[in-house]
């Protein structure tokens, strides 16, 4: 039913329509008062996540098991001290001769990482004549494309970024710990000191500035090589690490969609 | 239509209304700008402090050592794999890096059957008692002092 046109109705209208818009503005005003408590800018300026893609690529045959990247990590990233807590660690693979006449191609294999190998390793656990070959893995966050965490995470507090990093968003993180079992490559902790879960973020604060990751600035061997993948240099030496060696990634069948490249990686290795 | 279902449907868009208040009010702004989560994190995270200055900050100044260094067997070692953290001496000459043993070289060229060949390697019990550097240049490797 319309109303008819008196100078009262008229008025109500006018009214209606400025307290609406009014109440409006109020409600944004108050939005931006209440989200400045979550802005804070304090970041390097000028980096787009969109223009970028990294990826960490570790060659086998050049680490010499120093430890010197785990050392590395922990102070570049405050870590805290403790043989659980680890951005990055070395693994130890010694596999032994075969028993003479049981047919078997392979011996025993015995994985080891004191302390992460944050201070090398000691001299081997079994004599040298009953070594078949023994080799250092360094391993890290594999940057999944279909990240397990990413998924487990019940609060959106981890993501993968658009960069390829896969982040923890600390102020968001409840510490269920959820993500922790979730990967499957055991490549998260939970801090003790602020009860979130923590992980390698590629020294996101270097990256962002232009800097490598800590462990690859240290690494004495080249053996750990980074890039960005949208944006190669000269003689680029990740584009060369993939050129040159045969590529192989960690558990592939569980289908997380490992990203970080391994090459001289042998079938024992986990 | 009966009072109870009235008295439901109001209870049900006042809990919903009352939702999307709360959530028009406690979203960050940024929390789409990437995906599901809070663009702004990605800022909060990236601004923390390098520590390890890098190898071009020391370029800057030592690119003479570098260039020699590029030469040897060594061309691959950062600075500060050896000197340690040396950010606050890159911003002031005066506070000098962490000074350095000869266990720092044992660390890499100590023999070990997990290591590979090319590698070279030494068992340091009997090789010998003095200093590397008595007779190995760190810089350049393949020289004698």
């Amino acid at each position: 039913m319309k109303q008819p046109l008196t100078r009262r109705n008229v008025l109500f209208k006018i009214g209606g329509t400025l307290a609406g818009l009014l109440s409006f503005a109020a409600a944004r005003t108050a939005k931006a008062a209440v989200q400045k408590h979550f802005v804070s800018t304090l970041a390097p300026k000028g980096y787009d996540p969109t223009k970028h893609k990294w990826l960490m690529a570790l060659d086998i045959e050049k680490c010499i098991g120093c430890g010197l990247c785990v050392e590395a990590c922990k102070t570049e990233n405050k870590v805290p001290k403790g043989a659980t807590y680890f951005r990055t660690w070395i693994e130890r693979y010694i596999i032994k001769k075969p028993e003479p006449g049981s047919g078997e191609s392979r011996g025993e294999v015995l994985v080891d990482s004191p302390n992460g190998g944050i201070s090398g390793f000691p001299p081997a656990l079994v004599p040298r004549e009953e070594i078949l070959k023994s080799f250092f893995v360094p391993k890290l966050c594999n940057l999944c494309e279909n990240s397990p965490c990413t998924q487990a995470c019940p609060v959106g507090a981890t993501f993968d970024s658009p960069d390829g990093a896969v982040l923890i968003d600390p102020n968001y993180c409840i510490g269920c710990g959820f993500c922790i079992q979730a990967c499957p490559y055991g490549c998260r902790f939970m801090n003790p000191e602020t009860k979130t879960a923590e992980k390698c973020t590629l020294c996101y604060h270097r990256i962002t500035r232009g800097l490598k990751p800590a462990c690859v600035e240290i690494c004495p061997t080249e053996a750990r090589i980074f890039g960005d993948l949208k944006n190669p240099i000269a003689d680029d030496p990740i584009q060369n690490f993939i050129a040159k060696n045969k590529i192989q990634a960690l558990k592939p069948h569980l289908g997380t969609g490992p990203r970080v490249l391994y090459a001289g990686m042998d079938k024992e290795v986990r | 239509m009966p009072p109870q279902v009235v008295r439901l449907v109001l209870l049900t868009l006042g809990i919903v209304g009352s939702y999307m208040v709360a959530r028009y009010f406690l979203t960050p702004a940024s929390f789409h700008q990437y995906g599901w989560f809070r663009g702004a994190a990605l800022e909060e995270i990236a601004a923390r402090e390098p520590v390890f200055a890098g190898k071009e900050a020391c370029n800057e100044c030592h690119s003479e050592v570098s260039q020699k260094q590029a030469k040897g067997p060594h061309k691959t070692l950062s600075c500060e794999t050896c000197h340690g953290v040396s950010r606050d001496h890159a911003g002031n000459p005066d506070i000098m890096p962490a000074k350095l043993t000869g266990s720092h070289c044992i660390r890499c060229h100590e023999d070990n059957p997990s290591r590979p060949a090319w590698l070279k390697q030494i068992v340091l019990k009997g090789h010998y008692s003095g200093k590397c550097s008595e007779c190995h240049v760190p810089h350049q490797p393949n020289e004698v002092p």
